[in-house]
């Protein structure tokens, strides 16, 4: 083929990259700069991130829930994964099913659900008061318990999916062997299995820390005003305070996080790979 | 039981992310409901407000003066009935005595949007119906007019509410509300609303620290003119005491939500949602003016408003019109901030009303010089440290 | 035989702990339908019986509808606009396949990473200075950029199994690039096209991070008119509309495995006739 017909290629491109740089790229670069010009050119907005107690706490608080919230979903996705694996053809395709109309669903409609049962005088409570197990309502809305909850409901999808793509081409005859050799099903597990399912354990737990770490919905529906993570005091003190050195000082913190998590873990792990890119 | 149709009109006049709602935009939404329930007559209100029209307005400004004439207003509020409400009560004795057009925008005067509009010097508005906390904040960020004193009238108001960059043109209360099937007797202050043995239950306090720090005070025993200045150290540990059993409200129908569902027992909320909730409970859930928080709504003028600054003045001083106030009060629950309006006020009405000397003389003006003054912490205002604070200890 | 009965104690562990897990994550979904057809006016499990009258309420109220009206256009606008662009790019980028091109390509997935707050904040201010708040166009755009990134995944998945010398006969036949692409390059990736479309449809028609940032009273969107109804009022209403919801997720899933395992099947056929 030509070189000058080549090129033409390069025009498909172009408009979805002007867009994309124009509209997007431009405008997170201004974010940033205003995170250094306002109230006045400086880093005094990066400052507070070390002397201010109450970004500590916040950034703290997110730190914790997403580091629960990893741990919790990479577990349980893997024990789903491995299930998944073992299982028969059908009932794989149901597990599946339900794991794909989780992923599908309105973060929006799923955070109500939680809500919806988790209330005083919701669905879970009434049960439990009808049963006669509790006699007055559990706080179990509105704190980091329902945060958490609803968080992994929300990850759950995006740690099984990769740790099971993963294992689905682990090759069956490698345990069979450790087993014909004499060892205990848990021993074949731990050392054959295991090690072989790092690559989908490790892609799980990056997507489920970088999608936590800038969470915004779940956190502020269940977390109802006591559960404050970094993503809604952005929203606070840029329309609420109209501190917008403030909070465009923490969004490109949050940014620099997300980036820093990815950019350690690019060295052990092709990202492109994790992020199905390829 | 028939079903809850509130819904629909709560979400359809309510716009903002509800966290930063203001009372203003509350108003709106509760007199839409009125309307929908046919408590206001929108033909006879319309005829009323028509009649006002013909009663000669106090003021007189601008006629004669050489100076060169605004075409329009904009004033900017909540929408809803509030739109036609605000053109009938305030709208209409202005353009008949000035000759400007006033044209209400209901597309809510969300501080964020001043400060982008100022400083982008796009300002399409002449004068916003905001909260004090609103008009701290954008004085803070100098997109602000000073209120020109020489043509609105201070001794209108009272003086607490008539600050550099804003001034009052309604009133409201933070008031105790409770639900009286839940509690042993009635609460009387908020000593009783911290007393968790005495008064078991939830309560509820709102996100944002103003309205809520002055019953701290008093709570912690702080006799009620003397709670500024606020100790805000003092006020966050009482917060902690029962902040286990504190559900916060965003939104006025969120503080409203609460006590529906049976979370909370006690509130401090505004007075207008208290009234309604008495009214939907068929007086289960109360308030007390007891200790009450009066503050109001708030005037502000963005720099550069098309209209002029002088124009916008002038608007504001003929809203201080008792008649004008009183037809606002009627249609929307907002008290008179004139307090020569109080008399005016139909006397079935009046329990309703802050401004009331009787109701007056039970609670405490809420004082913005405090909010304003340095904190003495960085740069930071009381307002400003008290927002951090407030949100710091609500959610550790 | 001790041995057999650990394996299988074991099995029936993990078997168990993955169904609990795969309840825990349908649970929510399946409790929202009893509470939309409760005969209660606040949300609750049905007590005299089941009523419809919660999804009347949704099919007669003007309001929900006109939100779910401008969910349906900004969606299939954005979707239009995303498919168009990304699938174009997605396609460039792989007939140059060179280094520049593959680094374009990781370039346009950036709205994957970057977190959705983040994204808003930016989107306000330049939107702004734009004019377009609170605008259809302004929504459009935004969800459009954050849709771009699936369509080209996608898509470039497709065109991964596609043989690049049918294009190359095409065009040495005298075919010109665009019609090339009509009618050799679409038809073959038309799965991944519509994975994409799909993609880019859910994403904007659920996106509410962005939508509380850039517009305030004239667009008001579906997820919009839910989270203010969580925030404030939580009715039965929102569990018909969330039914509805769910009951659509299901039938896209549904359509999006029909397309697979359709393609599947056409793939298994040629290869038939090939041998």
């Amino acid at each position: 083929m030509l070189a000058s017909q080549r090129h033409t290629y390069w025009l498909l491109i172009v408009p979805a990259v002007l867009l994309m740089l124009v509209f997007y790229i431009y405008p997170l670069i201004q974010v940033l700069w205003i995170s250094v010009t306002e109230p006045y050119f400086g880093l005094q907005n990066y400052e507070a991130l070390l002397t201010r107690p109450l970004l500590h706490r916040i950034w703290l608080t997110t730190l914790r829930i997403c580091l629960i919230t990893t741990v919790i979903t990479v577990i349980l996705g893997y024990l789903v994964a491995y299930a998944m694996a073992k299982v028969g053809e059908r009932q794989r395709t149901t597990m599946m099913f339900c794991i794909l109309l989780t992923f599908w669903l309105s973060v929006l409609i799923r955070a109500f659900a939680w809500v919806m049962l988790l209330r005083n005088g919701g669905l879970i409570n009434s049960a439990l008061m009808s049963l006669g197990i509790i006699d007055s309502d559990l706080p179990l809305l509105r704190n980091e318990f329902s945060v958490i909850v609803g968080m992994v409901h929300f990850m759950m999808p995006l740690a099984v999916l990769p740790i099971y793509s993963n294992m689905s081409g682990i090759d069956g005859r490698y345990v069979s062997a450790a087993r014909g050799l004499g060892a205990s099903p848990w021993e074949a597990f731990w050392h054959i299995h295991l090690p072989l399912s790092k690559p989908g354990l490790i892609a799980a737990t990056i997507l489920v820390f970088v999608f936590s770490l800038g969470f915004f919905i779940t956190p502020a529906i269940l977390g109802g005003g006591k559960v404050v993570m970094i993503s809604e005091y952005i929203q606070v003190s840029f329309e609420e305070t109209l501190r917008w050195g403030q909070a465009t000082m923490l969004a490109s913190s949050l940014l620099f996080a997300v980036l820093l998590t990815l950019a350690l873990v690019a060295r052990f792990v092709d990202l492109k790979k994790v992020f199905g890119a390829r | 039981m028939k079903p809850n149709k509130d819904l629909s009109k709560t979400l359809y006049e309510k716009d903002l992310y509800p966290d930063e709602q203001s009372f203003a935009e509350d108003c709106a939404l509760i007199a839409a409901e009125r309307l929908r329930r046919g408590e206001i007559d929108r033909r006879s209100f319309v005829k009323a407000l028509g009649m006002l029209g013909l009663v000669p307005v106090a003021l007189k400004f601008g006629s004669g003066s050489a100076a060169a004439q605004a075409k329009e207003l904009v004033i900017v509020n909540w929408g809803g009935p509030a739109v036609e409400a605000y053109a009938n009560a305030w709208g209409a004795p202005f353009e008949k005595a000035s000759g400007t057009k006033v044209i209400i925008d209901g597309t809510g005067p969300l501080a964020s949007k001043i400060k982008a509009m100022v400083e982008a010097k796009a300002v399409t508005w002449d004068v916003c119906d905001t909260g004090t906390g609103t008009t701290l904040v954008l004085a803070k960020q100098d997109v602000l007019e000073d209120i020109d004193y020489g043509i609105v009238d201070k001794s209108k108001m009272a003086p607490e509410f008539a600050y550099q960059q804003g001034c009052a043109n309604y009133m409201f209360s933070f008031v105790l509300a409770y639900n009286k099937a839940k509690v042993a007797s009635a609460p009387n202050g908020w000593k009783d609303f911290w007393d968790l043995k005495k008064f078991p239950g939830g309560r509820t306090l709102r996100k944002q620290p103003n309205g809520m720090l002055e019953a701290c005070m008093m709570a912690a025993g702080r006799s009620p003119k003397d709670v500024y200045p606020i100790d805000l150290n003092l006020a966050m540990s009482k917060l902690k005491e029962i902040k286990g059993s504190v559900v916060a409200w965003g939104s006025g129908s969120q503080s409203q939500e609460v006590f529906r569902t049976g979370e909370v027992v006690m509130g401090n909320i505004w007075h207008t949602r208290a009234n309604l909730l008495r009214r939907d409970s068929n007086g289960e859930i109360l308030w007390n003016w007891q200790d009450g928080i009066v503050t109001a709504g708030m005037w502000n003028v963005p720099k550069g408003n098309p209209a002029g600054k002088e124009t916008a003045m002038k608007f504001i001083a003929s809203a201080q019109d008792p008649a004008s106030q009183i037809e606002l009060f009627k249609v929307m629950g907002n008290g008179p901030a004139n307090p020569a309006a109080a008399s005016m006020v139909p006397e079935d009405m009046r329990y309703i009303d802050p401004g009331q000397p009787e109701n007056m003389k039970l609670q405490i003006l809420q004082s913005g010089y405090w909010y304003e003054e340095p904190s003495g912490k960085g740069k930071l205002t009381n307002d400003e440290l008290s927002r951090e604070m407030w949100l710091d200890t609500l959610s550790s | 035989m001790k041995g057999d009965f650990r394996e299988k104690f074991g099995r029936g562990l993990v078997l168990g702990g993955a169904w609990t897990v795969l309840a825990f994550l349908i649970l929510p979904m399946v409790v929202i339908f009893p509470v939309s057809v409760t005969d209660q006016y606040y949300l609750s499990l049905p007590k005299d019986g089941i009523s419809l009258e919660h999804y009347a309420a949704f099919f007669t109220n003007e309001i929900w509808l006109s939100a779910t009206a401008q969910s349906v256009i900004i969606a299939t606008c954005a979707t239009i606009f995303a498919v168009i662009l990304g699938s174009l790019c997605a396609i460039g980028c792989w007939r140059l396949s060179t280094n520049l091109s593959e680094s374009v390509r990781t370039f346009m997935l950036i709205p994957i990473i970057v977190p959705t707050i983040v994204q808003a904040l930016a989107m306000y201010r330049f939107w702004i200075d734009l004019g377009i708040i609170d605008t259809y166009i302004g929504v459009i755009l935004a969800h459009t950029l954050v849709a771009i990134p699936y369509v080209i995944i996608t898509v470039s998945a497709s065109l991964a199994n596609f043989d690049l010398r049918q294009e190359q006969a095409a065009r040495s036949l005298g075919a010109s690039m665009p019609q090339t692409i009509r009618w050799v390059i679409v038809p073959s990736i038309l799965p991944g096209l519509l994975s994409g479309a799909l993609f880019a449809f859910t994403i904007s028609f659920d996106e509410i991070v962005m939508v509380l940032f850039i517009t305030s009273r004239a667009i008001y969107t579906l997820p919009k008119r839910i989270w203010n109804g969580i925030e404030d009022h939580l009715d039965p209403t929102i569990a018909a509309v969330a039914t509805m919801l769910i009951a659509a997720t299901l039938a896209l899933l549904l359509l999006d495995l029909w397309v697979r395992h359709r393609r599947q099947r056409r793939l298994e056929q040629a290869a038939s006739v090939g041998e």
